[in-house]
């Protein structure tokens, strides 16, 4: 194939994957998933029952896997079955993921809570009513992407795998970046804004999470507006670069043209992967220098 | 500390030998007729999708009962080596068994959950006293997930033709996603030190009755009227547990409300 073209259509799915890292991302922190989970599962044993949607779903790696598997695998049988157009059938299948999406939000809000009985934590259904359609709303947008990523992947760069397969891998490998970048943002930084920045946190506030709003209780809602200033663009932004620069060393290098080329991608991802350590790093130590309080005692502990 | 509360014992509710009689005994008599009859008529191979709910429902049980002994974050995980068990197990089955290939791999799975069981206690040291049996359950629960889907998908069991029909078009990833969410969710979405087992196996119920949906959604690649069944079925399936569970909800949280504050620091004492 063409570079030119090659490298078009690689642009085209780092786009799109930029989008579905942001809704990724946000799609947790509406429904509070994965790590900070936790945190608002054990608010209410200690004493701090909240209004936050508690979406306990495993963690995002396999949500996220099912949402795309369950997408790819329903656009691919209504193109090879019915020969409907790959627009239509990516968008009925992100449909149907984002309905299946739902259903485990939804058994994971109600069951948590439920199962909480002594610590007296009520089921607000007005939660449930609110929230789970911005859910799915957000799984929509992410599953939509993924599988627009995975089909150029099939029908333009010739990938051998099939296309359920392939969004079943990216799906985990979006889950995995949202679990990693964006959760920091929703877990250290919102829900222990009362705490100081880079305090860690502290055993005794197990729980203590922010629960009042800036107007009114804190839900979901308010979460997800917090993180789309940060947490969402960054986690987008994440995974873009890992789709677009993970598929450029291999366009600009190709395996294809010799062996010799092929080496050259390898060496190519390995200088790129030393960037991003050296560049982490100096990020890390400029954040704790100008942001503090950083003490050495405590990290000895 | 445990979101699932101390740990211990799982309380209350259904014997885990009729769970075991029902899942085992269901998913094998269910995937064998689905076998049979789909040869006369395409349409019965829905049969094999409610083998598979069996198996959820099972596989679901057997993960309640060992992550009931403080396995909070480890529940996923548990759901995940499931269905990794049950993938090569069904595929060694089905590649050398023939006829008997979903029974193959009932043993085969066994054989492994068995193994893994032993080293978790054994070398891992997680000291788990059903750990060795539960694996040995959710290991076959995995197993039949798979056979029992993948019959509904390619309207038999023949290893060739599930190679063919949904292996290589990729669709064993959604079956591996959706059979092992299955397991794992109705347990991880109940969590807690006030879980029912009636009202996790409804979650078990209604997650059983998407992967047959969703099975029936990929038999459509065989005949249209293989899949309405399965799809029809399914979210019938789907709509009878979920409004279970929500009845079961009701029954067990402290409050269902429409809307409300926050209970008063009185009302917590």
């Amino acid at each position: 194939m063409e570079p030119l073209i090659s490298m078009g259509v690689l642009a085209l799915m780092g786009a799109a994957a930029t989008v579905a890292g942001a809704s990724e991302d946000l799609e947790s922190d509406v429904g509070s998933q994965s790590n900070p989970n936790s945190q608002v599962q054990l608010a209410p044993q200690m004493m701090y029952p909240h209004r936050i949607y508690n979406k306990a779903i495993s963690g995002e790696p396999p949500s996220n896997a099912l949402m795309c598997a369950v997408g790819g695998t329903t656009a691919t049988v209504l193109m090879s079955a019915y020969n409907m157009s790959p627009v239509f059938a990516i968008a009925m299948g992100a449909l149907i993921a984002a309905l299946v999406h739902g259903t485990y939000s939804v058994t994971a809000f109600l069951g948590r809570p439920t199962s909480q009985k002594r610590f007296k934590q009520p089921v607000y259904l007005d939660i449930l009513w609110s929230h789970t359609p911005v859910i799915m709303g957000y799984s929509y947008i992410t599953t939509f992407c993924i599988l627009v990523i995975s089909y150029l992947m099939v029908s333009v760069l010739g990938h051998p795998f099939p296309l359920p397969l392939i969004a079943f891998i990216w799906g985990i490998t979006i889950g995995a970046i949202g679990s990693s970048t964006g959760d920091v943002h929703y877990g250290a930084e919102r829900e222990f804004q009362s705490v100081e920045f880079g305090a860690g946190l502290n055993a005794a506030n197990s729980g203590n999470i922010v629960r009042k709003g800036e107007s009114g209780l804190r839900n979901g809602f308010d979460n997800s507006w917090f993180c789309a200033k940060f947490g969402g663009p960054v986690t987008g932004i994440a995974f873009g670069m890992v789709v677009f620069l993970s598929g450029w060393v291999t366009t600009v290098f190709d395996p294809a043209k010799g062996i010799a080329i092929g080496w050259l991608s390898v060496i190519a991802g390995v200088i790129l992967v030393l960037i991003m350590i050296l560049w982490n790093r100096k990020i890390e130590v400029a954040a704790r220098a100008a942001y503090g309080p950083y003490k050495e005692d405590e990290v000895a502990a | 500390m445990s979101a699932g509360g101390p740990g211990g014992e799982a309380h209350g509710g259904v014997a885990p030998g009729k769970m075991i009689v029902f899942g085992l005994l269901g998913g094998l008599i269910c995937i064998y007729a689905a076998h049979f009859l789909a040869m006369v008529n395409p349409v019965f191979s829905f049969i094999g999708a409610l083998g598979a709910v069996c198996a959820i429902v099972w596989g679901a049980d057997a993960v309640r009962r060992v992550c009931s002994y403080g396995l909070g974050t480890g529940v996923p995980s548990i759901g995940m080596i499931a269905l990794g068990m049950g993938v090569i197990a069904s595929l060694f089955g089905l590649a050398v068994g023939g006829l008997a290939g979903p029974i193959v791999a009932v043993i085969a799975a066994a054989i492994i959950g068995l193994v893994i069981g032993i080293l978790a206690n054994k070398v891992l040291g997680m000291n788990i006293p059903i750990m060795e049996k539960t694996m040995v359950e959710i290991g076959v629960a995995g197993a039949l997930t798979i056979v029992g889907l993948s019959t509904t998908m390619a309207g038999t069991f023949m290893f060739a033709e599930v190679l063919e029909l949904v292996v290589a078009p990729g669709y064993i990833a959604v079956i591996f996603i959706a059979g092992g969410m299955g397991i794992l969710h109705p347990f991880n979405a109940c969590l807690g030190p006030d879980e029912e087992q009636d009202r996790t196996l409804a979650v078990a119920f209604e997650k059983g009755g998407i992967a047959m949906v969703i099975a029936g959604i990929v038999s459509m690649v065989i005949s249209t009227a293989a899949a309405i069944p399965s799809i029809v079925i399914g979210l019938l399936i789907w709509y009878i547990s979920f409004a279970k569970f929500y009845e079961l909800t009701k029954r067990d949280a402290y409050k269902v409300l429409g809307t409300g504050l926050l209970p008063t620091e009185e009302e917590l004492q």
